[in-house]
């Protein structure tokens, strides 16, 4: 029965596969967010007792497949989301993140803002690197100087970090005692805590013994895991537990060296390659499982599959500068005509939120009182055709001075269900909308001049803050900086821009809750995009498995990991 | 072919790679897509003037001619450039990808010889026999198969539901095998690694079959044909009339005369088993060239792409240059 059952698993496993299979392989650069950690809705302090229920006898390995590989080892030369995954299972930083997105303290022994502009960090003692040498001020001078200061990576070539855009408001960085350091920032800057989480502390000495190109063959951090071997192109990184692990965060349970012996992270860029693997017991934990396999999966005996809030909102934004959405009426019936808990059922096995706004309902500062645009499609066509838009000629469609309420949606291959079934649902309420398939990076620049009529798209917000997401996506567009570079609807709102800018200097918390919820509800009411969903992330894992949650950006801490038998 | 005459083929490849050079070269920076702003991805800050700042550091902010030349300028001292995403220099990241891929590529010629001679022959010798009409129906198949698909059938069956083959990697993490050359089997053999030696035929088992088959299928239809030609020709009747037994006629005298077009179909599917298995790489996660190319195609990693296209066309250069030696030795009356 149960060989059965896998064949007809298997039978599904492909038709799924055929779907996904047309779709290009694996995004290349899964795009960097800052931050990106798991929003689960479990306290984050779980005492799990799986550190004793491992015979200490038995050397445990733990494989992950990755679905994109790494792009570095070296903290402070990447802006992609797997380097940091597997980067901060060897490095550890002045702080972490739990798995509700709270801050806390790492390599950090506590923090003390002197004024807005002037962080005074006292350093945990007694750290040891990988090499047994301790961890000191110079080291965390060092890393971030080698971030900020122009061309401080000498190979392959002197070369900037591109990290440096994720804490540009540091202007210098000294030491003031052994343990202490002074961090001076240009402005105040009241994501500093969440955006510290991203910078991982280097050896100093080491460093400047072996030069970069020695580091990236052996790289040295002071995390739970200690670099042992790469393959080429880091398709596969194998680590050790290092044993003089100083625990990790204090406030972070459980405290200590890490619980499997070899960690590996193996990169498989197709998902049903990683879905076989997991089936065919090579390998313990999956990375983003395509939502049409989540069923079939679920069926499996002895595979978990667990899911939690995920970072890429979706929406599909209209050209505000062109006619028909130049009119806000037609922008805010596109919205009542979508009845996303729909799409949600068929595209995600129910596995999303709806989308009550601009911002992801994960982010900290989302407007609670906004609620998502009811599906009413009366509504739609009462407010279509007090601008002007009714089915005149009797054809069906709607239509205005003679003209056909006709309009591509642009999107990417990985969206293309998504896209297609907007689509269908605009169709239904008379509106003749098309699907056009892009690769990203050819349509952008078209959509930034303005040229196309609407994008169905996504973008990162796994700071959990409006800062990295609101500038670039809802601020008038600035050339050659954040402000606008992913605001695909043209849609420039002096008061939004204001509130913005407001936001990102304003350090009390109540203070920019009032100013970002006030943002999104203009933008909520102005509706530059249909306001559509934010997609859960899903990782699966073999049984054996305990004390592991997905992480909204696919990390794996897998300092807390264990394997049972 | 004299040693003279092989040099000046030799010689002859460098135009060609230059050409090949430039034209790679104008067509990845006139594809639209800007490798810096795909680099900043979609989230997260971007500091003011950092992408400015990038794009100078690439030379991206230079009229393309200024980069061509700094490109051809840096390329004769042997300096392909760096790859923007991974920071290493191309040579150094195509040289360690590339064993992957050749090992991959060689055991997919055999498996695909292996399928291929006895079915061209016999389906040539027993012409129309069910057995012919079968083999060939097979081989349309197997040109008509998407590789992604097979290689995943082959998978849930052999990995997932027979459990006898892995379904990805090129070898068992518990292998131990100390790294020499990059060829698996090769480092495994001189490191008297019977594990992994036996890890790394398992591994290759699958994508070997996956990338084989289809080759496989081409090269039997032209074994077949070219040995239906010769079966009918004056010569082999006159072979057959000399008594000489049915096995040596068809062996010795047909295929031999059968293979010159043979090994010219076997040349060029060479280069597309060292080129073409970006698909096979990525339902495999085998870590080899073609996987990386894709990658750098989406990233516009322009220098790992350029690079990674350069061996590609030596690799057909030279696949041809082999080709034409090896008529000389199939059919002496072929001269350069």
């Amino acid at each position: 029965m149960f060989g059965i059952k896998k064949v007809s698993i298997s039978f599904l496993i492909i038709a799924g596969i055929m779907l996904a299979a047309c779709a290009p392989a694996a995004t290349p650069a899964v795009v960097e967010s800052p931050g990106a950690e798991a929003v689960v809705t479990e306290a984050p302090v779980v005492e799990e007792p799986a550190t004793e229920a491992a015979p200490p006898s038995e050397p445990t390995t733990i494989i992950v497949a990755l679905s994109s590989a790494p792009t570095t080892l070296d903290p402070a030369d990447h802006r992609e989301r797997n380097s940091e995954t597997v980067i901060r299972n060897m490095f550890d930083g002045l702080v972490t993140r739990d798995n509700v997105s709270g801050v806390h303290n790492e390599l950090a022994e506590s923090f003390n803002w002197i004024d807005d502009l002037t962080l005074e960090i006292n350093l945990r003692q007694g750290v040891k690197f990988h090499n047994g040498v301790e961890m000191t001020a110079d080291d965390v001078v060092f890393t971030f100087e080698r971030i900020i200061n122009e061309n401080a990576i000498e190979y392959p070539e002197a070369h900037t970090s591109p990290r440096k855009g994720l804490i540009s408001p540091l202007e210098s960085i000294e030491k003031t005692g052994d343990y202490t350091v002074v961090m001076h920032f240009s402005s105040a800057w009241p994501v500093a805590m969440q955006m510290l989480v991203h910078q991982q502390i280097i050896p100093m000495a080491y460093l400047q013994e072996v030069g970069t190109k020695g580091f990236l063959e052996k790289p040295i951090g002071t995390g739970p895991f200690k670099f042992v071997s790469a393959q080429p192109g880091l398709m596969e990184v194998v680590m050790e537990k290092f044993a003089d692990y100083y625990g990790g965060a204090p406030d972070l349970t459980p405290v200590g060296p890490a619980c499997v012996d070899t960690a590996i992270f193996r990169v498989m860029p197709e998902a049903s390659t990683r879905v076989a693997a997991l089936l065919a017991g090579e390998v313990d934990i999956i990375q983003n499982v395509p939502a049409e396999l989540i069923t079939t999966l679920e069926q499996v005996p002895g595979i978990q599959i667990k899911t939690t809030a995920g970072t890429s909102p979706e929406w599909m934004e209209m050209n505000v500068n062109q006619p028909p959405f130049d009119d806000v009426r037609v922008r805010q019936a596109l919205n009542y005509a979508i009845d996303k808990q729909l799409l949600i059922d068929a595209i995600f096995n129910g596995k999303a939120t709806p989308l009550a706004g601009p911002l992801s309902p994960a982010n900290n500062y989302v407007n609670k009182a906004l609620k998502p645009y009811e599906y009413d499609t009366k509504k739609a066509l009462a407010l279509l055709s007090e601008a002007g838009w009714t089915d005149s000629n009797g054809d069906g469609m709607l239509d205005k001075n003679g003209q056909t309420f006709s309009f591509t949606i642009d999107t990417e291959e990985y969206l293309r269900t998504m896209a297609e079934a907007v689509a269908s649902q605009l169709r239904a309420i008379g509106i003749d909308a098309s699907v056009r398939i892009w690769e990203y990076s050819v349509v952008k620049p078209l959509l930034l001049a303005g040229e196309r009529q609407a994008f169905l798209g996504d973008w990162g917000d796994s700071a959990f803050d409006p800062v990295g997401h609101m500038e670039a996506k809802w601020h008038g567009r600035l050339e050659s900086t954040s402000y606008g570079r992913g605001n695909f609807s043209g849609y420039n709102n002096e008061r939004v821009n204001e509130l913005i800018r407001l936001g990102e200097t304003t350090i009390d918390p109540l203070e920019r809750a009032k100013i970002y919820d006030e943002a999104q509800q203009i933008i909520y009411d102005e509706a530059p995009a249909i306001f559509l969903v934010l997609p859960d992330t899903v990782g699966a894992a073999a049984a054996n498995v305990q004390n592991w949650e997905p992480a909204a950006d696919g990390r794996f801490n897998l300092h807390d990991v264990c394997l049972g038998n | 072919m004299k040693a003279t005459k092989i040099l000046e083929r030799v010689l002859a490849a460098l135009p060609i790679m230059l050409g090949v050079a430039i034209t790679v070269f104008l067509f990845m920076r006139l594809t639209p897509g800007d490798p810096v702003d795909i680099m900043m991805g979609r989230g997260g800050a971007v500091s003011e003037g950092e992408i400015e700042k990038l794009r100078s550091e690439f030379n991206l902010d230079k009229p393309l001619y200024t980069q061509l030349g700094i490109y051809l300028k840096d390329a004769i001292h042997g300096n392909l450039g760096y790859s923007y995403i991974q920071k290493y220099p191309v040579t150094t990241l195509i040289i360690e990808r590339l064993p992957a891929t050749i090992e991959l590529a060689i055991a997919a010629l055999i498996i695909s010889l292996v399928i291929a001679f006895p079915i061209g022959i016999a389906s040539a010798v027993w012409q129309n026999s069910l057995l012919d009409r079968l083999s060939m129906a097979g081989s349309f198949l197997g040109i008509s198969m998407p590789s992604f698909w097979f290689g995943i059938i082959l998978i849930l069956l052999f990995g997932v539901q027979l459990h006898i083959l892995p379904v990805q990697g090129r070898i068992d993490f518990d292998a131990h095998l100390s790294i020499k050359t990059g060829f698996y089997i090769w480092d495994s053999i001189i490191t008297g690694n019977h594990v992994a030696l036996i890890s790394t035929i398992k591994h290759l088992i699958l994508p070997g079959i996956t990338l084989g088959a289809a080759e496989a299928a081409v090269i039997a239809r032209v074994i077949r044909s070219s040995m239906l030609e010769i079966l009918r020709s004056d010569y082999i009747v006159l072979a057959r009339s000399k008594g000489a037994s049915e096995w040596r006629v068809i062996l010795k005298h047909a295929l031999r005369n059968a293979l010159i077009p043979t090994v010219t179909i076997i040349g060029l599917q060479v280069g597309v088993l060292l080129g073409g298995n970006m698909i096979v790489e990525t339902v495999f996660s085998w870590p080899g060239l073609g996987r990386m190319v894709v990658s750098a195609i989406f990233a516009r990693d322009f220098p790992l792409v350029q690079g990674a296209v350069m061996v590609y066309a030596f690799t057909f250069v030279m696949a041809n240059l082999i080709v034409d030696i090896l008529y000389t030795y199939l059919n002496p009356k072929i001269t350069f």
